[in-house]
């Protein structure tokens, strides 16, 4: 081996190591952990499910007051809020933690946008539809909203198993 | 008038295209024909025709076909569905859409393989068949030509799935249990006959029959590889349903949200999408009265 191969080779080697710690300790400071933000959705979709589920249960007569039903919707809208982007950051694709969103969420971002912004309209018919108190309203406006989450589900989640 | 006219623009594109495509004027005039196609709606909603024979991601017409299905078998590319006269089901005759559905055989004699799933669909009446050819006819023809299947052997043998159907395949409808409320019956043919719940909750043996010991006990090897939950009345977590209250199951149906507030996704919100939304309440509550005494499978 010439000399100068060893030379490329030792300057390569040297570049790639800094480049590594640097990219490393950038990870650090830098963006969230992303395993923290696969974290920070599950409770984001929890709040959600759990919402979704107050309101459920009082279309289904199952327990849930009134009240319940309108903190439910409250929590509903309040996610549909949210920002997408920080919901699901670059890089919290399935094999991060457990997480269950599939790679072509980003690919296709703006069916997701699509699909994320087709949730608060849904929501705020709901949060009304509980203020009217008419059950088969409510239980309509559910079943809306409940199909915007759905086109995401049915395009972009993994399977849990 | 605007009906007819909608009708005219749609078929004017046929017209131009040379006018050999069967489609909505074909069938027969009158109300009796116009019932046919309005029963045949429901009919192709409550049997998940559209999903399948679709390639919605890929932008293909409805019911043109294309859509591939990963199976431990192979690969499957559903075929066109539609009134086209060489590539759809346009020439077929009511006896050759019988025979498909129920039977497994196409026009040609040669056999269907089971992906289509001819084991659950066999239970349906000749007039719910016959209804919905009517209404396929009624749709739009698509002349998107037919993939071939994507199979290794000895599964890509056509000449086997005789043997298959001999072994799995069990022709015609079911007879109503007497003994049981019409309700349960009406839900036992919407879950095994049009819904052809099993195909996906079942697991199935080494060639590919559907396991009749674990019936809706679920599946670890699903279509896509997913793995499919039963919905046995067991109430352990993704054995079955036995948990669930009436309301949840129905609401499920309706609009795929669960007990905890999730909503489904994958092919089960396909499923609720296409099929189960679309249903009446009353038909949403018969499948609830039968899947309520399918007996619990760890």
């Amino acid at each position: 081996m010439s000399n100068r191969v060893v030379n490329v080779l030792a300057a390569a080697s040297v570049a790639g190591l800094m480049f590594t710690l640097f990219g490393m300790s950038a990870g650090t400071a830098g963006a969230a952990d992303p395993a923290e933000q696969v974290k920070d959705r599950q409770q984001t979709m929890k709040k959600l499910g759990g919402g979704m589920g107050a309101v459920a249960k009082f279309v289904k007569n199952e327990g849930a007051t009134a009240e319940d039903a309108a903190k439910g919707a409250e929590a509903v809208l309040a996610v549909s809020k949210m920002d997408p982007k920080k919901i699901f950051p670059e890089g919290t694709a399935v094999g991060v933690a457990d997480s269950a969103a599939k790679p072509e969420l980003w690919k296709s971002w703006a069916e997701t946008q699509k699909y994320w912004s087709a949730v608060q309209p849904a929501a705020e018919k709901l949060d009304a539809a509980i203020k009217t108190g008419d059950r088969a309203q409510i239980a309509q406006a559910l079943g809306a909203t409940s199909k915007t989450c759905g086109s995401c589900h049915e395009d972009f989640r993994v399977k849990k198993n | 008038m605007r009906r007819v006219l909608t009708a005219v623009a749609m078929l004017l594109p046929l017209a131009f295209a040379g006018g050999s495509a069967r489609a909505a004027g074909d069938v027969p005039a009158g109300d009796a024909a116009k019932d046919a196609v309005g029963r045949g709606a429901y009919i192709f909603n409550a049997a998940g025709c559209l999903g399948c024979h679709t390639d919605e991601k890929g932008g293909g017409q409805p019911l043109a076909g294309g859509r591939a299905l990963a199976t431990p078998f192979g690969t499957f590319y559903t075929p066109n569905i539609t009134a086209d006269p060489v590539n759809g089901i346009g020439r077929w005759s009511d006896a050759d859409f019988i025979r498909a559905v129920r039977e497994g055989v196409r026009p040609d004699g040669a056999a269907l393989f089971p992906a289509f799933p001819y084991a659950s669909y066999t239970r349906m009446t000749d007039r719910d068949l016959l209804d919905l050819k009517a209404y396929l006819l009624s749709l739009p023809a698509a002349s998107t030509a037919n993939k071939p299947h994507d199979l290794s052997p000895p599964f890509s043998w056509r000449f086997l799935v005789p043997v298959w159907q001999w072994m799995y395949l069990t022709p015609g409808p079911v007879a109503d249990d007497p003994a049981r409320p019409p309700a349960w019956n009406r839900g036992r043919y919407l879950v095994d006959a049009l819904g052809h719940c099993a195909e996906c909750h079942s697991p199935r043996t080494q060639l590919g029959g559907l396991d009749a010991d674990r019936y809706l006990a679920g599946n670890p090897q699903g279509p896509d590889n997913d793995k499919v939950p039963g919905i046995t009345g067991s109430k352990a977590k993704g054995k079955g349903i036995g948990d669930w209250s009436d309301g949840d199951l129905s609401l499920f149906l309706e609009a795929g949200l669960t007990p905890d507030g999730d909503v489904a996704g994958g092919a089960m919100g396909e499923v609720v999408r296409n099929t189960t939304s679309k249903l009446t309440a009353e038909d949403r509550a018969a499948i609830v009265a039968y899947l309520r005494t399918v007996p619990a499978k760890e």
